[in-house]
């Protein structure tokens, strides 16, 4: 067994470093995403484009893509589309185009004084007609408003939803309180060190061919029954299907699904967790470790009166994911009251930071059987001790080369952790607790 | 190559083969105090573990009977404990129950849990490892966590001994989480609960009210989550399809996936409200002779007491309401935490209805009313009406009863 991270010792966490350059693992530990403040202006193409998900498949979307290509994709459609990150009183203009078959617009739940200009009038609000070739020049909708409540957002065409929303477009809007950075809310008791956005959808990957193959329009979409007879398919959690959840953001590989999600965090530190129910089903979001405390709903915090703060929050260890809705959690893990030294330290070890002192020195209470008798997963370290790896069997372990404690987060609604009737995928990815002094990009 | 030499080569074939099979696999059971292997610990036990608790569980396949009386293979848990360690397999096999044996403990405890993988029986297609997740267990290690990909599984033949100091009270649930669409809807799903170190003080409530209670939901402090009786709620439901391409060895339906057997505590109305006798389910399981869906769900209290309903979700396939008629709610708790804010302002609420997907759990606490005569009875049932059904027989399905006596 080797202890990978002591204090003041360089030579492992530069190796460390290294292994996860190489590892096709790894996310940011922030929210990726376009950034702004004060003023943010976006310009967006609805575009009709592609995804892969991971059984082999590739499912037609419609998709708000990024004309100033952030995302580094050739400016191409995104599911879910550009996430939006700006800090309270900002100024957000989006000047959106269409080169869809139907019409598009933007509608933004939570957001108080959206005016528009351009396009024509729709039942919720302006809307870009159809791509058209010979109208010249292209028609533009703009969308204005100030982003005046700290909290998380959806935004969703306001045209044809119950397909268009389907058909991926929609996504997440953060505001950052007037606070500063790190914290959720406008109150000391909403700071945390990491943040990362769970925005979860489904697919029902029949209505994706229907329109691929025959349009949006067709009899055929239409005798499909495709709204009485939904019947999901596909769950992601930003845009990916498990296992590509796990890949960092903007890999080459993906480039219409920018977004990862595998969090990490140290022990001891403070997880805003940012769930965005993106789709049109109900899904319960469990996240294996610890519990967490939901702080905030709809971009509210849970507070009595102004100035308590989030004095209403409640713990939560599976926390309902509903359609449109919006739930900001705080998650904290330090492995307190294991009864044993998670460390795997002798008694007179110096304590790791954070560590819970009343195990410390403390022998697992139990043997673990034979290597013969167990079945591994590609996560576990060969070793039950924080940062340390232990020898496995030739093939087995390899995702997690800082011998971190892993998590499964995933809806909870077992049946969606498939890919189109192919075990396991879906609705899941993995929290990595790394170990003190483990690099977290 | 002739005979002899063809004979030579399958003999040492056979020997590679056997050579292969691990020679470590052994039922081992870890409980301190335990002189002898079968989880029950001897004599005034271990010094060192004064509060240790030990379960050993089975983990394999069976049969259940649905209320329309329809049997349905699946994979589960049995309850061993006591078993000598060379029987447990023998014991152990064929015998799971729907749902899983309860495990109940107390603040405080050492929990040693011995989990031995006793195979599928009826299906030897499959080398299939097992695990416990105890759901929602707080600041938990990876380790003894159950989730495969994290952590380690036991392979059949062997025994893996789970660890959990018990510190906070609660409604819990605990399941296998290996292969988890497939083994949980197959029924790997059980009732878990910790008791509260306030319980044996007594505590009145309301104040002012003269009514007290030694029993508690959680460590409320105030006795606001007092109660005299209480029943754990396990919602769960199957889908006869997927059950039956398991037992004839089918691929399975995912995406296909329809639960239309839905129950609590593994039993559909109207068997949730059988307790004993020739028509409670289900016909002993012809191998062992044990029930195999031993749980009822008929609540039973006396005028003017507090029933707590420990209400968990473990199907996994859709949202459930359940509702009650003739009486209310109170919910005090949400998964395994009482219903507090930080600074322990009360957010209990009086509701008709709690909506749980899987995974979510509830403390619920239902007064009966004083005026109540013996012989009244209430109602517990989904509002998901479709769902009072057992497959395509239209009256029954995920009811039960509260019966004042």
């Amino acid at each position: 067994m080797k202890k990978l991270f002591r204090r003041h010792t360089g030579v492992p966490i530069a190796f460390a470093a290294l292994l996860l350059l190489l590892s096709p693992i790894g996310t940011d530990a922030a929210i990726d995403g376009i950034v702004a403040a004060n003023t943010a202006t976006l310009n967006l193409t609805a575009k009709v484009d592609h995804i892969s998900t991971p059984d082999g498949g590739s499912m037609l979307i419609w998709g708000y893509a990024d004309d100033d290509n952030h995302a580094n994709n050739g400016s191409r459609a995104t599911y879910p589309g550009p996430t939006l990150i700006v800090t309270q009183g900002t100024s957000v203009t989006i000047n959106l185009k269409n080169n869809l078959p139907v019409p598009v617009s933007m509608v933004f739940p939570g957001q108080q004084g959206v005016s528009t200009s351009g396009g024509f009038p729709g039942l919720l609000t302006a809307e870009v007609p159809a791509y058209d070739p010979a109208v010249i020049p292209e028609p533009v909708v703009t969308y204005s408003f100030i982003a005046s409540e700290p909290g998380t957002y959806i935004y969703h065409t306001g045209t044809r939803q119950e397909l268009g929303i389907e058909m991926g477009l929609m996504g997440a809007i953060v505001v950052r309180p007037n606070m500063g950075a790190g914290y959720a809310y406008n109150h000391a008791d909403t700071q945390y060190d990491r943040e990362y956005l769970f925005f979860l959808s489904e697919m029902d990957g029949n209505i994706h061919q229907l329109v691929e193959i025959h349009g949006p329009d067709s009899t055929l979409l239409q005798e499909s029954d495709y709204l009485s007879d939904y019947f999901s398919t596909y769950w992601f959690i930003n845009g990916r299907n498990a296992p590509d959840t796990f890949s960092a953001s903007y890999v080459s590989w993906l480039p219409t699904q920018p977004y990862g999600g595998l969090p990490r965090m140290h022990p001891g530190e403070r997880m805003l967790m940012r769930i965005v129910g993106g789709g049109r089903d109900l899904h319960p979001f469990h996240f294996h470790g610890n519990h967490a405390r939901v702080i905030g709903m709809d971009g509210r915090m849970l507070e009595s009166a102004p100035g308590n703060g989030p004095d209403l929050s409640y713990k939560s260890f599976t926390t309902q994911s509903v359609p449109g809705k919006t739930v900001d959690q705080i998650f904290e893990w330090t492995g307190k009251g294991l009864g044993w030294d998670m460390y795997g330290h002798a008694a007179g070890d110096p304590l790791e930071p954070n560590e819970y002192a009343p195990d410390h020195g403390k022998p697992i209470p139990v043997a673990l059987p034979e290597t013969q008798d167990l079945a591994f997963g590609g996560f576990y370290s060969g070793s039950p001790y924080l940062g340390s790896l232990g020898s496995l069997p030739p093939g087995e372990g390899g995702l997690n080369p800082n011998a971190g404690f892993t998590y499964m987060w995933h809806s909870h609604t077992e049946k969606e952790l498939t890919n189109w009737d192919i075990f396991p995928g879906g609705m899941m990815t993995m929290m990595v607790i790394e170990p003190p002094g483990a690099p977290i990009p | 190559m002739n005979k002899r030499g063809f004979h030579k080569w399958l003999l040492l074939l056979a020997l590679l083969l056997f050579a292969a099979v691990p020679a470590t696999a052994v039922v081992n059971v870890q409980c301190p105090g335990d002189t002898n292997g079968d989880a029950v610990i001897n004599g005034s036990g271990d010094p060192a573990h004064p509060n240790a608790q030990c379960m050993h569980l089975a983990a394999g396949d069976g049969f259940v009977t649905m209320a329309d009386g329809y049997p349905q293979y699946m994979f589960g848990f049995a309850d061993i404990t006591g078993t000598p360690p060379k029987k447990a397999l023998d014991v152990g096999t064929l015998a799971a129950t729907f749902p899983a044996p309860p495990i109940t403990l107390d603040e405080g405890d050492e929990f040693f849990l011995s989990l031995t993988n006793v195979g599928m029986l009826m299906r030897p297609d499959l080398f299939d490892p097992h695990t416990v997740h105890w759901h929602g267990f707080p600041e938990a290690a990876s380790v003894f966590d159950g989730v495969p990909d994290s952590s380690i599984s036991i392979n059949m033949g062997s025994t893996l001994t789970y660890y959990y100091n018990v510190v906070e009270p609660g409604t819990y649930m605990y399941h296998c989480h290996v292969e988890a669409t497939e083994h949980m809807q197959m029924g790997m799903l059980g009732n878990l609960y910790v008791r509260p170190a306030q319980d044996g003080t007594t505590l009145e409530y309301p104040a002012g009210s003269g009514k007290t209670y030694n029993k508690f939901a959680y460590n409320d402090g105030d006795g606001s989550t007092g109660y005299d009786v209480d029943f754990p709620i396990q919602i769960g439901s199957f889908d006869s399809a997927f059950h039956d391409a398991s037992l004839t060895v089918q691929p399975l339906p995912f995406a296909m996936m329809r639960d239309n057997y839905p129950m609590l505590n593994g039993r559909g109305y109207p068997d949730t409200v059988q307790v004993a006798g020739p028509d409670a389910p289900p016909e002993a399981n012809p191998v062992s002779g044990n029930s195999t869906q031993p749980e009822s769900s008929l609540v039973t209290a006396a005028p003017g007491q507090r029933v707590l309903l420990r209400i968990s979700n473990l199907n996994v396939t859709r949202f459930y309401t359940l509702q009650t008629l003739g009486v209310s709610m109170q919910v005090v708790g949400k998964d395994a935490s009482i219903h507090r804010g930080p600074d322990g302002k009360d957010l209990y609420y009086m509701t008709n209805s709690v909506v749980l997907g899987g995974g979510e759990s509830l403390d619920a606490i239902i007064e009966i009313p004083e005026s109540a005569t013996a012989g009244t009875t209430y109602f517990l049932y989904t509002s998901n009406l479709n769902y009072l059904s057992n497959n395509e027989e239209d009256f029954g399905g995920m009811m039960t009863e509260i019966r004042v006596n």
